[in-house]
């Protein structure tokens, strides 16, 4: 993951952990895991809050729930696939599976996630 | 439907002017006993003849002609004024008029203080009658006639019997009535009146004793009934009176005080009107229930649904010899029951809707199969009873309700990753060239 790889800058630094976790994360990640990251950060953010309505105010109905809920968890699933193979730092894991191809995997995945989760939304 | 039924009702009151009164037909059997004179009672049998009865006259002892042919009844009513017949033909005898009522027919029997077959099927009827030989006495008001022979004053606002009816004249055995629901007395026996022996009151010891045990074994009292009727579950009617004197012309033109005809003449009027089925006969005429706001009627009900049911309700009218639509039922009740009525309402009568009642209600939260039941019993009425069955059903795969507001984080979630996905994907699509460049140069260096 970047974040090991990201220690020898930090000392540069040379101020908070946390800030030079961040620093080097921003310096040493493409623009293409970086989208990837922000997107995942949104589906988390937006599974939190609909886990959060349910708890707090209402689970009715609860197919709806269980479709907005699981099309965000499916997401960050599929993304966060995406990411582990598309990762350049993980080519010697995925050799056979190309970028384009995950790509094409992912995003035939998430249709099919789509679909489901429209169908079961009411 | 209404409308057919407008063009109908001239039509069908033209022609039953011929026919009887009654609501259930004209042909009476009387069943005299040969020590009664018909002469003796021409008021009583001639104000019948003038309604339009067809009266047929018959020994208990005869054979002919047959109360049933083939199994098919022959006679509407039959009155029994054998107080003192103690053996009957066989299509007679006590029992086999019990079967009389199953098919419909009504019966007016006439008890004495004898002891007498009838006696005892008195006592199916949930009539306690005294021992043999015990009439009702009454030594109040002072009068000339014998103790036996009694005033009685008809009762007030009595919905068989008329109003302001003169004292009738009784003279016979009182009944105690059971605990039967479907006994009606027609007519009580004065305070002071008691059963006692005829003769003498040579009896007085004993009743001063049960007097003072509380009344215990005493037949004594206003809640002696005289005239008792009964209404079978099929709605048959059966009266019983004490004494068959009371019908006689003796009595009819008895005066109870001078100048004062007695009200016996009106009274057997009314009994025999209610006995006959002239009058308190009620039916249903249809029912009908359907989703509020709609006029065709319901197959099938979901849970809480909105239905209204309707009932229309005629009384027999005697004077047109047909029926009236009747709104003056203020009790009635419908329960929509599937075991237990899981709805009992109220089914009061609509107004400006002759004949209509109408309740509209939820359908409870349950499905199964429901019976819309309208059971009304009450003293002297026509019983009414309807049931319709109905199955009520949960919501269709498509009939629950959608896009609910509570459901809108849900669905601004499942759009919202749609949205984000698709324009991921152009971001994706979108940088793959200057990747691919970025990627080339660096291999290339």
């Amino acid at each position: 993951m970047p974040a090991t790889k990201t220690a020898p800058p930090a000392k540069k630094a040379g101020s908070s952990p946390l800030l030079s976790l961040w620093k080097a994360y921003n310096e040493t990640t493409s623009t293409r895991l970086k989208t990837i990251d922000s997107f995942l950060v949104f589906l988390m953010l937006s599974g939190i809050v609909q886990f959060l309505y349910c708890i707090l105010i209402t689970n009715f109905p609860f197919n709806a729930f269980l479709a907005g809920f699981a099309s965000c968890v499916g997401q960050f699933v599929l993304t966060a696939s995406l990411r582990a193979q598309v990762n350049p730092a993980n080519r010697n894991e995925f050799k056979e599976v190309s970028p384009e191809r995950a790509f094409a995997d992912f995003a035939l995945g998430s249709i099919v996630l789509h679909f489901f989760v429209y169908n079961f939304l009411g | 439907m209404r409308f057919l039924r407008t063009l109908l009702f001239p039509l069908l009151a033209l022609t039953s002017f011929a026919l009887a009164r009654s609501s259930t037909g004209d042909s009476v059997l009387v069943l005299l006993d040969p020590s009664l004179k018909k002469e003796n009672y021409s008021i009583f049998f001639g104000d019948l003849e003038k309604k339009g009865y067809k009266l047929t006259f018959r020994s208990p002892k005869d054979t002919t002609p047959e109360i049933i042919k083939d199994d098919v009844a022959q006679f509407a009513h039959v009155v029994v004024f054998a107080p003192e017949t103690k053996t009957f033909a066989a299509d007679v005898t006590p029992q086999s008029l019990v079967s009389l009522l199953s098919k419909n027919m009504n019966l007016l029997l006439a008890l004495s203080p004898k002891q007498t077959p009838l006696t005892s099927l008195a006592s199916e009827f949930s009539l306690i009658l005294p021992p043999p030989g015990t009439p009702l006495i009454s030594h109040f008001p002072k009068r000339d006639t014998p103790a036996t022979l009694i005033p009685v004053q008809p009762p007030r606002a009595h919905h068989v019997i008329s109003d302001n009816l003169a004292p009738v004249w009784f003279s016979g055995v009182p009944q105690s009535l059971g605990h039967n629901p479907m006994l009606i007395p027609l007519l009580n026996a004065p305070p002071q009146a008691f059963a006692s022996d005829a003769d003498s009151d040579s009896g007085a010891d004993a009743l001063v004793e049960a007097a003072e045990k509380s009344g215990e074994g005493l037949w004594a009292g206003s809640s002696l009934s005289l005239v008792t009727g009964f209404q079978t579950l099929s709605n048959a009617r059966a009266t019983w009176v004490g004494g068959v004197e009371m019908f006689s012309d003796e009595y009819i033109n008895k005066e109870i005080s001078k100048g004062v005809k007695s009200g016996n003449r009106d009274f057997a009027r009314d009994v025999t009107a209610w006995t006959f089925q002239e009058s308190n006969v009620l039916r249903i005429d249809s029912v009908e229930h359907n989703l509020v706001n709609e006029t065709l009627p319901g197959e099938t009900y979901t849970i809480n649904d909105q239905v209204t049911f309707t009932a229309f309700i005629s009384k027999y009218d005697p004077e047109i010899g047909w029926w009236r639509a009747y709104s003056d039922i203020d009790d009635m009740q419908l329960e929509f029951t599937m075991l237990d009525p899981h709805i009992r309402t109220s089914l009061p009568p609509v107004e400006g809707e002759p004949g209509m009642y109408a309740v509209t209600f939820r359908v409870p939260d349950r499905h199964g199969v429901f019976k819309f039941n309208v059971d009304y019993k009450r003293k002297g009425w026509t019983y009414l009873t309807s049931t319709s069955m109905v199955p009520v059903v949960p919501p269709q795969h498509d009939g629950y309700p959608r896009f609910l507001s509570a459901a809108w984080p849900y669905y601004a979630g499942a759009f919202s990753t749609s949205a984000a996905f698709i324009l991921f994907v152009a971001l994706w699509l979108a940088g793959d060239d200057r990747e691919l460049k970025k990627n080339k140069g660096a291999k290339a260096e």
